[in-house]
């Protein structure tokens, strides 16, 4: 029994890992007043500039590509919201759409449609010495890839920096009230630039452990909806970036249920344990409404005297 | 070092056609409390804006100590010692005081040295304020005493402030003030830019009047009384002060009473009185005009008498129907997008169930169209592809269509050009004379004048009944009293 919570936990986190990736680049994004629908689109441009890179250079190389990827991907999304000044909302979901048919574009034409054959140089996972023996939660959280190592950091430095830092104000004052901020000397269309394409690293790091660390090779849409999940994260997790942890692990967890019953024989349809992190989106969308955690300017466009 | 601690030289300004500043000066003297007067739109937030680098001037020169400076922003005159506290706080409501006061900065944010900083001057200048306190809990006046730390943070040694009591309540204001003078005792210097001339007058060392973007009065305050500085306030010196012959001349009697308030007050969110307890009586055929600064409750009372508002004490009597032309037309009147019919359905649109009528409200918008002269090509046109005193025509034709026993109209002619803006006021005269009781609000007085029968003016939340003559309302909109004026006029009838 042990052994199959043990199996559980160590999947969840597996699985938690791009989800917490992709879900820490959105809250920086969301920090800053930027819905950045365009996530997805960098996750999967990530998981193809993995598959590029990583056949080029080995499993580094695929990390760095994948994060230039994302990053791009978001470039273009921060170009023509706070440039050009286009709406966020279309600007991303037109940036994910691009980037999901350019990928399987390109994909077939460099690889051909035989390309499923393909597979590339993969990071395994690397026991931790000591605390990978701690019963049960040992192997869950230190028999991991070294990218979810990099992950825990990631979440405490997150957080220092937001609260221990002047730029980590700017971040947070940018997202609150940008006339505030601009009057302390900031520009607002500055910081949320340099947010949204932090938050396209990221999302270009979660397509990169995809490819590299569980998948081992690219297919067509694999992202599947990894950064809309992303964004319900966030929301779940309170914009805190601990809160947005323990939300990934959660979604992990609920992505893992299913292959826990089957395991157990018991005669439920797997299609409804696919639905269950989405329930669980839903669920927690309408359960945390009443105290507003979020950023107050979220969604809501830069005056024009005050960028 | 010069004893001039900010000097504006010859400051000239111009947005578009409006010339907003023409050759103002106003010179502050290190140490001491200076005054800025001027009536709305008198140029005096241009100015201090020119002076705090939000603004460049077109001509004229910028000195701070003694020495010209060019600004480029704000951040140019925090760097040369200029603070401003906002008539509207830059503050992150969701973050704490010391937060905001250290927004701006670079490297690492030590929350507890900070704290302990923020902290520290606070009580080495006597300006409380808990540092870790949310900005969101906390009330206006330590929220604007969280805005001049900030200033003070950066080491602001002239401080700049826009109408800084507007938000306050009367003890609040009485603290600000207090503070104001032991700062400039401990050689700080503070500009004051108010419309309030008594609190400039009993507080300020030095005062300057604006009027028209020039600075006409620039003397020590204890050389001036109340009249000399309302005369130069309106530029009355000229002027006949003797009541002009409006419509109330030509009116021998008026109809039945239409609509009144019985000690009516308004308080806003946070239970500050905006409209203190009035009392007002509205008889059909008559207009009554309304002044106000931005600020004194004008526009409360606007929407008390338009139903818009409930009185939170005493009480409102109102007719069944009312017309009602808000000052935002775009914001408050109609949806741009929608066509005439549409926003013409719009104004009865929640007691309205079931079928859309559409058929007779084409008519009906037809005949707005051709009763108030709106040019517009047909009524399916969009609302938005009008010309703003067409709009206006229209909303008020919409208005007054039902024929409604109460017209509350607020700056109705705003932006309109002399043309519309005289078939508006004609038409409200109409209304008037078939029998309404009209209520008109305007930021210009001048308009009001010539077609009212009674004029009240509000003042920090009093409503006033002053003659219909322009000193004794531009005085009443200043909070001053003028010689031959009864003082307790108000709800007189």
């Amino acid at each position: 029994m042990s052994d199959v919570l043990g199996d559980f936990l160590q999947a969840s986190v597996r699985t938690a890992t791009p989800l917490a990736l992709a879900a820490y680049g959105e809250l920086v994004a969301e920090r800053a007043g930027i819905i950045n629908l365009g996530l997805e689109g960098s996750i999967i441009a990530g998981a193809f500039g993995a598959l590029v890179g990583a056949g080029v250079g080995g499993v580094g190389a695929g990390f760095v590509v994948a994060a230039l990827a994302g990053c791009a991907a978001a470039a273009v999304v921060a170009v023509v919201v706070l440039w050009l000044r286009a709406n966020t909302i279309i600007a991303g979901t037109a940036v994910t759409m691009l980037a999901l048919g350019l990928t399987g574009t390109l994909y077939r034409a460099l690889y051909g449609a035989q390309g499923a054959a393909l597979s590339v140089p993969t990071l395994g996972p690397q026991a931790l010495p000591w605390v990978s023996s701690i019963p049960v939660l040992g192997r869950a959280l230190f028999v991991q890839p070294v990218i979810t190592y990099l992950l825990y950091g990631l979440g405490l430095g997150l957080w220092w920096w937001s609260t221990h830092t002047h730029a980590g104000l700017a971040l947070r004052a940018t997202g609150e009230r940008p006339a505030a901020a601009f009057a302390a000397g900031i520009s607002p269309a500055r910081v949320q630039g340099w947010a949204l394409l932090f938050g396209g690293a990221m999302g270009g790091l979660a397509g990169g452990v995809l490819v590299l660390a569980q998948v081992g090779t690219f297919s067509e849409g694999m992202s599947a909806g990894r950064g809309f999940i992303a964004i319900a994260i966030v929301v779940l997790g309170r914009w805190s970036p601990l809160g947005v942890a323990a939300a990934a692990l959660l979604f992990g967890a609920a992505s893992q249920l299913q292959y826990v019953f089957q395991s157990l024989g018991w005669p439920v349809p797997y299609q409804l344990f696919l639905a269950l992190p989405y329930l669980l989106t839903l669920l927690a969308l309408a359960g945390t409404q009443r105290r507003a955690a979020a950023p107050a300017w979220l969604g809501r466009a830069l005056d024009d005297d005050a960028r | 070092m010069s004893d001039t601690a900010l000097a504006l030289r010859g400051i000239a300004k111009r947005f578009g056609v409006t010339e907003a500043l023409s050759g103002a000066s106003v010179v502050v003297r290190r140490g001491t409390l200076h005054a800025v007067l001027g009536e709305n739109g008198a140029g005096k937030t241009t100015l201090m804006r020119i002076a705090f680098g939000m603004l460049q001037p077109d001509a004229g020169t910028v000195e701070i100590d003694g020495a010209p400076v060019s600004l480029s922003s704000s951040a140019d005159a925090i760097r040369r010692g200029l603070g401003m506290v906002h008539q509207h706080f830059t503050l992150v409501p969701a973050m704490t005081a010391a937060e905001n006061i250290a927004l701006g900065g670079h490297g690492l944010f030590r929350v507890h040295e900070e704290a302990a900083r923020v902290q520290a001057l606070a009580e080495r200048t006597g300006l409380g304020v808990d540092p870790s306190a949310r900005i969101a809990s906390l009330g206006v006046g330590a929220q604007q005493r969280v805005e001049i730390l900030k200033a003070l943070a950066r080491d602001a040694r002239t401080l700049i402030f826009d109408e800084p009591t507007a938000v306050l309540t009367p003890i609040e204001s009485e603290e600000l003030f207090s503070w104001l003078r032991r700062f400039v005792a401990d050689g700080g210097t503070a500009v004051l830019v108010t419309h309030k001339l008594q609190e400039a007058l009993s507080i300020a060392d030095d005062v300057t009047v604006l009027r028209r973007g020039a600075a006409v009065l620039s003397a020590p305050a204890a050389t001036l009384d109340v009249g000399a500085v309302v005369r130069a306030l309106t530029g009355e010196e000229r002027r006949e002060d003797a009541a002009q012959p409006g419509r109330h001349a030509t009116r021998s009697s008026r109809g039945a009473r239409v609509a009144s308030l019985d000690g009516a007050t308004v308080l806003d969110a946070r239970g500050i009185v905006r409209v203190h307890p009035a009392t007002l009586d509205c008889f059909a055929g008559e207009i009554i005009g309304v002044a106000g600064v931005e600020g004194s409750g004008v526009h409360e009372l606007i929407r008390l008498l338009a139903g818009r508002l409930t009185p939170s004490a005493g009480s409102a009597t109102l007719p069944a129907t009312i017309g009602f032309v808000p000052e935002d037309r775009l914001r408050d009147a109609v949806i741009e997008e929608f066509s005439l019919t549409e926003n013409l359905a719009l104004r009865s649109a929640a007691a309205r169930t079931g079928r859309m009528p559409w058929a007779a409200l084409h008519e009906q918008a037809r005949a707005i169209v051709q009763g108030h002269d709106v040019r517009t090509p047909s009524v399916t046109t969009a609302t938005g592809a009008l010309s703003g005193g067409n709009q206006q025509k229209f909303v008020l034709g919409r208005e007054l269509h039902d024929r409604p026993s109460l017209v509350v109209a607020e700056n109705p002619v705003r932006g309109l050009d002399i043309r519309a803006a005289e078939h508006v006021l004609r038409e409200l005269s109409d209304t008037a004379d078939s029998g309404s009781a009209v209520v008109v609000y305007s930021g210009d007085i001048d308009d009001l004048l010539p077609m009212v029968d009674r004029m009240i003016v509000m003042f920090a939340g009093r409503l006033r009944e002053v003659p219909v003559a322009h000193a004794a309302v531009a005085a009443a909109m200043v909070g001053a009293k003028m010689g031959a004026e009864p003082d307790a006029l108000v709800g007189a009838t």
